[in-house]
């Protein structure tokens, strides 16, 4: 498979990208690790004739005990022991993110931006237009949810729902300046497959800021797939727990890899705060969470198989962070 | 059509050539500079058989961009096999049969000769974890992993 031409632009600093950005609006994307987004350009999947290559934006890099540079590779983030060790439920989502040679080239604000997954987009041209295109590359219609105005395609990073659980926050520059979000904030609730992110055209996530008190919080994350390697989450779960285990102060459950974007359960998880984490209380929430969420026919395993296991991941997710030794008395 | 000047490193000998912008460093190895040793799979990072060494790391050079190999150094199968015989990962790949139709070997190769050089010593685990993202359909990697231990002194 051959790339189509582009146009390769190499800034140096962020200036010089949202400028570019400004100048080439509509027609460009941005160029990370190239994991996610070179594979759909080999597949003809919706090409734009330049692309911004982040490579050389030196201020992007880097990792330190309270922040990750949007740039830096997944595998840095891994070899990083400091991280690691503040950061539990982040170094175990890194881990399982694809393979280690994916991971030598991903990046952290790439997997965070991660284009949403169809078995009906993830196809070659040919394999598309046989079937008649859809409505998030070239098409106008859905083959999952049959109908022409909402895309279904799920969210299938491993890292947002572990820093978002975290309580972690997201850097963006942009041409009206800098914000700062929650992660969970990067994605549009009311939005679809298509409409994913809060960005606005030509905003750059630069890096991830981790608050104080996420290195207090036990975390972890906890990932089905079919293959123990490559595959993509086809249900992420990741908690974290402030306090102790009789009376923990803040308990906080994000899920990725069902719906089209990742999801935080405070509403399910408040409840949790200043009583034992009883196995009973933690079932109780995965019921909850379970009735909740909504994944559809898009992924290889079944959409009721991955509800089901819905409430076991977070019943065992939250079990191995309600306590310092993972247990607590009933 | 874009191109610019590309300078690199291949093998230990300095490149120096234009590269249409959307060039891809397995193209650039394979096509222009015809070091077939690097595979070309699934061209679409899944499978590891394109894997080369970027200044020391192992690489998808199908998910690569031959820009991004700009003033570094690119290793491939060729620049590891010796002149005349075969390199210790090699030769522990052919004795313990971890080798049958071939394809996927040099991106293995690659990986190993890479984990060896980090961790001289490593476990069956640490091996397996390695090269997780090179696919062999032929030998269900057992003997791959017994090589890899071979040459580390372990079982």
């Amino acid at each position: 498979m051959h790339l189509d031409p582009f146009e390769l632009h190499e800034p140096a600093t962020v200036e010089e990208a949202l400028e570019l950005a400004g100048t080439l609006s509509g027609k460009f994307d941005y160029l990370a690790g190239g994991t996610d987004l070179l594979p759909n350009y080999k597949m003809h999947i919706n090409l734009r004739p330049h692309l911004i290559s982040l490579e050389r934006v030196s201020e992007l890099r880097g990792v330190s005990s309270n922040r990750i540079g949007a740039m830096t590779r997944l595998a840095e983030v891994e070899e990083s022991p400091d991280l690691s060790r503040a950061y539990p439920g982040v170094a175990e989502a890194v881990r399982e993110v694809a393979t280690p040679l994916v991971r030598a080239s991903g990046t952290v604000g790439g997997n965070l931006l991660l284009e949403t997954r169809c078995f009906f987009f993830n196809q070659t041209y040919p394999w598309r237009q046989s079937l008649g295109f859809c409505l998030k590359a070239d098409g106008d219609r859905c083959h999952v949810v049959p109908q022409k105005e909402r895309c279904y395609a799920t969210f299938s990073g491993d890292l947002a729902p572990a820093l978002a659980a975290l309580e972690a926050e997201v850097e963006v520059a942009g041409p009206s300046g800098r914000r700062r979000m929650p992660v969970e904030h990067l994605y549009n609730a009311a939005g679809d497959g298509i409409l994913r992110l809060s960005l606005v055209p030509g905003e750059i996530v630069v890096a991830i800021h981790f608050p104080e008190s996420a290195r207090r919080a036990r975390s972890a994350y906890t990932k089905l797939r079919v293959r123990p390697s490559f595959d993509f989450p086809e249900l992420g779960v990741a908690a974290a727990v402030w306090g102790a285990a009789e009376a923990p102060e803040k308990v906080r459950l994000a899920i990725g890899g069902l719906e089209t974007y990742p999801r935080r359960f405070d509403e399910d998880t408040d409840a949790l705060a200043g009583a034992p984490l009883t196995d009973a209380r933690v079932r109780t929430v995965a019921e909850a969470v379970t009735r909740r969420v909504r994944p559809v026919h898009n992924t290889f395993l079944p959409p009721d198989y991955r509800r089901r296991m819905t409430e076991v991941f977070v019943r065992r997710t939250l079990s191995r962070v309600r306590a310092p030794n993972g247990s607590v008395a009933a | 059509m874009a191109s610019r000047p590309l300078r690199t490193r291949v093998n230990g000998t300095a490149l120096e050539r234009t590269v249409p912008d959307e060039r891809i460093l397995l193209d650039l190895l394979r096509e222009d500079l015809r070091l077939t040793g690097t595979k070309r799979g699934c061209d679409l990072g899944t499978c590891g058989c394109c894997t080369v060494l970027l200044d020391g790391r192992p690489t998808l050079s199908c998910l690569t961009l031959a820009r991004s190999a700009e003033g570094r150094e690119v290793t491939t199968i060729e620049g590891v096999t010796p002149a005349e015989g075969l390199h210790p990962v090699q030769r522990a790949f052919v004795e313990r049969g971890a080798t049958q139709c071939g394809f996927c070997t040099p991106g293995f190769i690659l990986t190993s000769v890479a984990l060896l050089r980090d961790h001289p010593h490593p476990s069956r685990e640490e091996v397996a974890r390695a090269i997780s993202g090179n696919l062999c359909r032929c030998t269900g990697y057992t003997k791959i992993i017994e090589a890899v231990l071979a040459v580390g002194g372990g079982k």
